[in-house]
């Protein structure tokens, strides 16, 4: 094992709510991925998984545990990080890949990756020449201008993946990202994501109920109820 | 395995933030046509409505004040409690006397005004504002002169009309004879725009207005008083102010204002006109609004993307900033090219609208401002967006 792991979750609880109608979504989770990891993360609705790759992406703070993301501490330190200080953390940490693949309906291909190239730094010149780079790797090199709407279902989920790319962050969180796919593209994605953390050293985590591409994880963490059941 | 992805150690600048936001908030508007449109239809609708109803109301008050900003006179000397120029006070003579010996002064001219009417050739009568004028200076008019000129003023019981009012008052044309005050009294040309607040101005050589409007030899209504060149003004002012008793000494500016003062705390006109544009921002505000409200609710997953991915609730409120000053800054110049093109389109001797520069740029920036205020409800909304909504 590496000596520091890409993402150590430490006995994590996440609690919605005060009072009589708290909810407790997570109940202790320990959770580390290695470098380089492609991990698969699954569980029935309502298990805890969505909470679990929020708080990994930081766009939520657990309520106790910690969380560490490259040795950087994002949760269980002396404060809570304030939500710029989140932000500032998922554009150098994290890479997002969403079910729906939430492109911006209004950019082109290539502008819903210069957009966050220029977020995290690139002049206009070198974004535009890394999102044709990687439109290109995800096979779309003729769909740089193209609006997410001209394109097919697992043409905007590959646009996705290259959005997630965008400067290379070295975590990939994927929430679902073959749901709304075929067999044949659903496989060909997870193929993809699989080959970011194969070939590009990016540490994957895919949130997934597809049993069709269980096959491709280095591993698969299940987790119900908000506890990791059996790490395989 | 290749090498372990490291974190990225680079950070856009505010500035380059800013840059990459306005950008996308512009493609957003241009993408969503309609509601594009339905917004700028407010800016544009509050654009026409507040600059048609502040034109005219600036149209209005130089009606009332043309004469003053019109005349060749540097100073005037008005009745004792005057707010406004037209009939009613009056002041002696003497002070136009007394001006004269004032050094500095190259002259001080009377001027009359007061009501009359003008019999018609078909029965009836029409009011006109007779304004009597000295010669040979005719500080204080006519102008805008369309036909004939100011020596015909000279002639016998001669005066010039309004050309706006010719069909007005029985088809006036140059020879006609008209019974004003009872008195026979031919046309001897025609101004255009001659028109206050009221029946259009009549001009007369100041004796045939006197006897018109039977004011006493020793009485008048304002004096014009035209300095030497290089003569101080202030000093002279202060000589003259020494000399007439009770009578009040402005400059020509101060006169202005006190007439524009008198136009919006003493009439209706202010406030009226006001109103409406006030009405005509406040529903621009509304629609404005709503509709930015409506887009960012519409968009309400991208901007959660947006948040998820790493942009800040300062950076989209820049978005929102960048499409408030376009929104303003188009809908304002559509708005004004509409009301521009209904300037042309009145283009008439008594009703004016009058766009000063001012007022043009003042409209840009003051829709910029209203649409930036207008997009504080889909500020306040696109502030509780949580970036962990896009796993939802």
């Amino acid at each position: 094992m590496s000596a520091e792991l890409a993402i150590a979750v430490r006995d994590v609880k996440k609690v919605y709510g005060t009072g009589a109608t708290a909810f407790e979504a997570l109940r202790g989770v320990t959770f580390l991925v290695e470098p380089g990891e492609f991990v698969m993360l699954s569980g029935p609705s309502g298990s805890g998984k969505t909470t679990l790759l929020s708080i990994l992406g930081c766009v939520l703070n657990a309520t106790s545990g910690s969380v560490e993301l490259l040795g950087r501490t994002i949760a269980g330190g002396a404060k809570q990080p304030t939500q710029g200080e989140l932000a500032q953390l998922r554009l150098s940490y994290i890479g997002f890949v969403f079910q729906a693949h939430n492109l911006i309906a209004s950019l082109s291909a290539s502008e819903n990756i210069t957009t966050i190239l220029e977020l995290r730094g690139f002049r206009a010149n070198e974004a535009s020449e890394e999102a044709r780079r990687l439109l290109a790797h995800v096979g779309l090199a003729d769909k740089a201008k193209s609006l997410p709407r001209d394109l097919s279902g697992g043409q905007r989920q590959r646009v996705a993946i290259a959005r997630a790319l965008a400067g290379s962050p070295p975590i990939i969180l994927a929430d679902e990202p073959t749901a709304a796919l075929d067999a044949q593209n659903g496989l060909a994605v997870t193929e993809l994501l699989r080959s970011l953390a194969k070939e590009h050293g990016h540490t994957v985590v895919v949130v997934t109920h597809d049993n069709r591409i269980f096959h491709l994880g280095d591993r698969i963490v299940h987790i119900e109820d908000g506890l990791i059941q059996e790490p395989s | 395995m290749s090498a372990v992805a490291r974190p990225i150690g680079t950070r856009a600048s505010l500035l380059k933030r800013f840059a990459t936001m306005a950008k996308v908030g512009v493609r957003m508007m241009f993408f969503d046509k309609l509601k594009l449109v339905g917004t700028l239809v407010g800016v544009v609708f509050a654009v026409v409505l507040s600059n048609q109803q502040a034109g005219t109301f600036m149209g209005l008050l130089y009606k009332n004040r043309m004469i003053v900003e019109r005349a060749d006179a540097d100073l005037w000397i008005l009745p004792a409690g005057a707010e406004t120029f037209g009939p009613g006070k009056e002041l002696p003579m003497s002070d136009a006397f007394q001006a004269r010996t004032v050094p500095g002064v190259a002259f001080a001219d009377p001027v009359l005004v007061g009501a009359a009417t003008i019999k018609l050739p078909g029965g009836g009568t029409e009011a006109v504002t007779v304004l009597g004028l000295p010669y040979p200076n005719y500080a204080s008019g006519p102008w805008n002169l369309v036909k004939g000129d100011r020596s015909v003023l000279g002639r016998p019981d001669t005066m010039i009309f309004e050309d706006g009012d010719r069909e007005t008052l029985g088809g006036l044309n140059v020879g006609s004879v008209r019974e004003v005050n009872g008195r026979n009294i031919t046309c001897g040309g025609f101004t255009w725009g001659m028109i206050p607040f009221g029946p259009s101005y009549a001009v007369a050589d100041f004796e045939l207005a006197r006897e018109l409007l039977r004011m006493p030899n020793d009485r008048a209504n304002y004096v014009a008083v035209k300095l030497e060149p290089g003569a101080d003004r202030e000093r002279v002012r202060s000589d003259i102010r020494a000399r007439v008793g009770l009578s009040q000494v402005v400059t020509k500016d101060e006169f202005a204002i006190t007439v524009r003062k008198y136009v919006l705390q003493k009439t209706a006109i202010g406030i009226t006109l006001g109103m409406s544009t006030l009405v005509g921002v406040i529903v621009g505000f509304v629609i404005v609004s709503l509709s930015m409200f409506s887009a960012v609710v519409d968009n309400i997953r991208e901007f959660g993307t947006l948040k998820a991915l790493g942009a800040t609730n300062v950076d989209l409120a820049f978005l929102l900033l960048v499409q408030s000053v376009v929104y303003g800054v188009v809908g304002s110049a559509f708005g004004l090219m509409a009301v521009s093109q209904m300037a042309k389109g009145i283009r008439s001797a008594k009703l004016t609208l009058i766009m000063p520069p001012w007022l043009t740029f003042g409209t840009v920036g003051f829709m910029v401002l209203m649409c930036c205020l207008a997009s504080g409800l889909a500020l306040l909304r696109l502030r509780k967006v949580e970036p962990a909504m896009v796993f939802r």
